[in-house]
């Protein structure tokens, strides 16, 4: 790793050092803060669903992967920008989640002893179903999504912040909050908690969990593919790339508590941060290794998620 | 309801069974040798995650972490140390177990969902470190002294899978202790409360299924030759191990069985009719999903009567039937 | 109430699942067996493992362009000539699934149940290793256009040959062209690789090279596929070097080169290697993708002749047209490989299907063959740690300029002079 070899000439020089360490430090947090930020933007959705309906989805990257394509293609016949599509996006995939529950709800429903697992292996169908088509359709070219905010950045007291980044957080900061206003101060919100908890008691409360679990997962969906759009500007897009996103929506969603929003947003900051810093300064080679560990032990040791909130 | 059967045939039969297996490598073409060897070797790694999946009910996403383990160990000792294969093998089984049953011991306190996910994150782990050593040749992953004899291999792969499906059948259909790790799944609490010491138990069916994939995958390493933790110890193998049981029944002898011969054989045959195109994938996505919708038992339960009258959404909620059998075995047993 | 699993059912079922899959199994390879052994047939079949999915499909896809390139003109010229007589040319894809152990099916399928004749490479070198030692036991020769790990040449494999030079023969140019060749010369190197065997030895190259030419190496970092390189870049950006050199594939360049940019990082120069002179690279990054400096034994703008193809030119006009795209050193070393396989069968006049005796007369006449392509001289080295790489070629420096690859060095050669420091990416 490199050292700064500049410490011939004592103190004045140190400083400079240390000016220089003190910015890379400040960087380095927030730097960790939007990758946190992305992390959260792939969770909101699944920890709902993860939380009311029992299901570990295999195929939430493969939603990501479809939503970047999505955006891509309207970027490329169209030339609208990515950005303005969320909306579309959202709506788009809201509708194909909302149609598409109810065959997920009959797997959930099969009379057998680990149902949970039937269903976790029917995404893991899914999500090659998904990721074969996309190959066999659209190719093996990685693509490049640009947004209006792409590669434009802002420059406070040495710390850079990248536009496109500061958007990704904010946008899924807002809409986690959105989310639990949603299901904090409204009726369906309540609703949705109340299945969440005990859907036989719900069901007895006259609460119809199907058509809330049908509500969620359509919610889920789209919010999962509207973050694509975010993910393939930042990164890139190609058929392949869901796969590491599975891994890190599992991995907020647990490590905040199922089902707990304010855990998913804690831990969404807390793996950005040890991403960040890991790399920074111990080495860019060890942040998976270091991130499985912590992940691990937060199991360990918080089973109901680093906030305790879980369900 | 049991029908009296006569020894002499069923040992017969038995015989004849073996006799085909031992012959089939006479007759095959080399590449559907090592078809059939790559299926045993699946058999023995989907009947391995099926004594505790199927058996105790605990859902493992790690147990690909036990086959990069022991291939990784079998690779050093042979590689660098010049241990000949067996031994190296079976100290890689014997590591794995030793290993697996440390692991177990703090991670068996997790149940459900968070088991699932708390062994897949060790298994990462292990892909991670295993990148970043330096004595496993990291991302340049390792090599092992070529042998190549496909009929060796495929009678070292039938052996471990006869082994494990024999281990299997003595150890969890036929013994009291196979009755304990069932209490175990249908409920625990209960178990505990009877007196059975659980975390034993538990602890001792997570090595136990760790022993035979770090066998297996020190065979595997050299059978290929060449490994690399992306190879080795990448999801996909405890994926496949979990999908393939799931297919074909779970917690019974013969679904893994039939679950790792199909999958495995179909996958193969769909990549060579189409192996230009990645349009198998589309094929495999949908034969999966498929058969769960319309096969949730598995394909196990094409070729049996429906007795099970199943309820419970639940990890490890079993059919009432089978609890009452369970308990009247248990009772007759002890 | 005891109630036995039925063994003799369970065994019955097992069994016939067995023989059924045996039967299955030995109808299928004696059925294929009987129709390609029993005849002589009067065309070669080649077989093609590469990468058609996973994580590698698009290198994968490079390869079989290049590869489909040379068939179809080989085929379109009446076939590869041997004495008086043309024999067409027939490929047959396997797809390896980027994965060791597909790969080692695959090519065990080609040998046995397609009896191909000879076999065209993986693009990874991590197929490589798990495919070679098969390859030495049915003696089946096989040359990979794409591999370039040294690791591959130091095991000694008699069967397996390759195309392109060695990452540690070629990374080293970029290096000293900037070295030598820049003023000021640069005085720090930042080095990132991903962990995957190719690009390791990529970054390792790199690193070599700068130690030698008192290049100060102020950071080196192999980082896992898949990594944000966000917080890298920052820590790199507080280290001010003035190269930022990458081992990777096309995907984590355009990555880096975002991260940079939204960062408002900028190096002297950006040094990359491999996939910069992919069309996707150029394409998706624009005007960004200018002034990238990267290795390569081969550039459109070379200038060599053969008799398949005509001229360089001629045959980046062949494959613009077939693919819409100008191809990379990847695409036409691929093509060029098939013509070595060609010149190799001519010269000792083996006509198809092989027999063992001529395969291993092949794998001689390679080892002695000097042909003159499209994509330079090829000779493979017969001893040393590059056993049976192609070391014939001159390994070359490049620079992206207005999306094409232009050759900045060595001295030479060169058709431009190298743009160092390079304009900022923000002011372009």
């Amino acid at each position: 790793m490199g050292k700064p070899a500049r410490n011939s000439a004592g103190f004045p020089k140190n400083r400079k050092e240390r000016c220089r360490k003190m910015d890379l430090f400040v960087q380095t947090l927030v730097n960790g803060i939007l990758i946190g930020g992305i992390f959260i933007t792939i969770a909101v959705g699944f920890s709902l669903a993860f939380g009311v309906m029992d299901i570990i989805d295999f195929a939430v990257g493969e939603w990501v992967m479809l939503g970047a394509f999505t955006a891509f293609w309207f970027n490329h016949f169209l030339h609208i920008d990515p950005l303005l599509l969320l909306p579309l996006v959202i709506l788009l995939f809201g509708l194909i989640g909302y149609l598409f529950q109810p065959v997920l709800q009959k797997v959930i429903n099969i009379k057998h002893r680990s149902a949970a697992l039937m269903a976790l292996a029917f995404t893991f169908g899914l999500s090659t179903f998904f990721r074969g088509s996309a190959l066999t359709l659209w190719g093996f070219n990685n693509r490049n999504l640009v947004t209006f905010l792409s590669e434009k950045s802002v420059t406070i007291f040495g710390v850079t912040l990248p536009a496109l980044r500061v958007g990704a957080t904010l946008f899924a900061l807002i809409v986690t909050v959105l989310f639990m206003v949603f299901l904090y101060k409204t009726k369906t919100g309540m609703a949705i908690r109340a299945a969440a908890e005990n859907r036989a008691v719900a069901g007895l409360m006259g609460i119809d969990s199907h058509r809330l679990a049908r509500l969620v997962y359509a919610l889920y969906a789209g919010l999962t593919g509207m973050s694509g759009i975010f993910i393939g500007s930042i990164f890139s897009v190609f058929p392949e790339m869901g796969v590491r996103y599975t891994a890190f929506a599992f991995f907020v969603v647990v490590a905040g508590g199922l089902g707990s929003f304010s855990g998913a947003i804690a831990a969404g900051l807390l793996l950005g941060m040890i991403a960040s810093f890991v790399t920074v300064y111990l080495g860019g080679a060890y942040v998976f290794l270091i991130l499985f560990f912590v992940l691990y032990l937060i199991l360990l040791f918080f089973p109901k998620g680093i906030l305790g909130k879980g369900w | 309801m049991q029908l009296k059967f006569n020894r002499g045939p069923q040992l017969v039969l038995l015989f004849c069974f073996f006799l085909v297996l031992c012959l089939v490598p006479f007759f095959i073409s080399s590449f559907w040798l090592r078809i059939a060897t790559g299926v045993f070797m699946w058999i023995g790694l989907a009947l391995s995650w099926n004594m505790i999946g199927g058996y105790m009910g605990y859902i493992s996403f790690g147990h690909g972490a036990f086959f990069g383990v022991g291939a990784y160990i079998t690779g050093l000792l042979m590689s660098h140390l010049n241990v000949p294969f067996f031994p190296a093998m079976l100290a890689a089984g014997l590591f794995t177990y030793l290993f697996a049953a440390l692991i177990g011991y703090p991670t068996l306190r997790l149940s459900g969902a968070y088991f699932a996910i708390g062994t897949w994150a060790f298994a990462e782990m292990m892909r991670q470190l295993v990148l970043v050593l330096k004595v496993t040749g990291g991302p340049y992953g390792l090599r092992l002294p070529a042998f190549l004899n496909e009929t060796f291999f495929y009678f070292l792969m039938l052996g471990l899978a006869l082994l494990v499906f024999l281990f299997s059948y003595l150890v969890f259909e036929k013994s009291n202790f196979g009755l304990k790790v069932k209490a175990v799944r249908e409920e625990e609490t209960a178990a505990q409360t009877l007196g059975l010491d659980t975390v034993w138990i538990k602890i001792q069916v997570f090595a136990l299924s760790a022993l035979f994939p770090g066998i297996i995958g020190g065979a595997y390493a050299y059978w290929i030759t060449y490994i690399h933790p992306d190879s080795v110890l990448g999801p996909l193998i405890a994926d496949q191990m979990v999908i393939m049981v799931l297919l074909g029944g779970i917690g019974t002898l013969l679904g893994p069985t039939i679950g790792a011969i199909v999958l495995y054989i179909g996958n193969r045959i769909l990549w060579v009719a189409w192996g230009d195109s990645s349009v198998y994938l589309v094929i495999l996505g949908v034969a999966i999903c498929l058969v769960i919708l319309f096969l949730p038992e598995g394909l196990i339960s094409l070729g049996r009567a429906k007795k099970f009258r199943p309820g419970g959404r639940h990890f490890g909620r079993a059919p009432a039937g089978e609890i009452a059998r369970n308990k009247a075995r248990a009772q007759g047993g002890s | 109430m005891l109630k036995k699993p039925p063994l003799i059912k369970i065994s019955l079922i097992t069994a016939i699942v067995f023989v059924l899959t045996a039967v299955l199994a030995g109808c299928g390879a004696g059925a294929k067996g009987q129709k390609e052994a029993g005849e002589a047939r009067d065309y070669f079949k080649v077989g093609v493992i590469t990468s058609l999915s996973g994580p590698e499909v698009y290198g994968g896809n490079v390869t079989r362009r290049g590869y489909d390139l040379w068939a179809e003109t080989v085929n379109a010229k009446g076939g590869i000539k041997i004495g008086d007589k043309s024999y067409q040319v027939k490929l047959v894809y396997a797809d390896d699934q980027s994965d060791p152990t597909a790969g080692a099916d695959a090519v065990q399928r080609m040998i046995t149940s397609e009896k191909v004749d000879f076999i065209l490479g993986p693009y990874t070198s991590g197929v490589t290793m798990a495919v070679a030692p098969i390859l030495e036991k049915y003696k089946i020769p096989m040359i990979t256009g794409s591999a370039e790990s040294p690791l591959i040449w130091k095991q000694k494999f008699k069967y397996t040959f390759g195309t392109i030079p060695a990452v540690d023969l070629t990374g080293s140019s970029p290096i000293s062209t900037l070295a030598k060749d820049v003023q000021p010369a640069p005085k720090s190197i930042a080095i990132i690789g991903v962990n995957d065997p190719f690009s390791k030895a990529v970054a390792d190259a790199f690193k070599a090279a700068a130690e030698k030419e008192g290049i100060q190496v102020v950071k080196y970092d192999i980082v896992p596929a898949g990594t944000d390189f966000t917080p890298l870049i920052s820590a790199i950006k507080g280290l001010a070097p003035d190269i930022l050199a990458v081992g990777g594939h096309e995907k984590e360049h355009m990555e880096v080169v975002k991260a940079c940019k939204s960062l408002g990082f900028m190096p002297k120069v950006f040094l990359m290697h491999y996939g910069i002179t992919t069309p996707d690279f150029i394409k998706n990054l624009g005007k960004d993708s200018d002034f990238v400096m990267g290795a390569a034994v081969w550039t459109p703008d070379v200038n060599y002749k053969d008799e398949l193809f005509g001229s360089t030119k001629d045959y980046v006009q062949l494959s613009k047209n077939r693919w819409g795209s100008t191809p990379d050193y990847t695409e036409a070393a691929c093509s060029a490989t098939g013509e070595i396989f060609a010149a190799a069968l001519a010269k000792i006049g083996a006509t198809p299907p092989l027999s063992e005796e001529e395969r291993d007369k092949l794998v001689q006449a390679l080892e002695e063959i000097q042909v003159d392509t499209f994509y330079g001289p090829i000779k493979f080295a017969t001893e040393g740690n590059w056993y049976h790489n192609n070391t014939g070629l001159k390994p070359l420096t490049i620079q992206l300029m207005n999306g094409e690859q232009v050759i900045v060095g060595p001295k030479d050669v060169r058709a431009k002079d190298p743009v160092y420091p390079v304009p900022p990416l923000s002011a372009r």
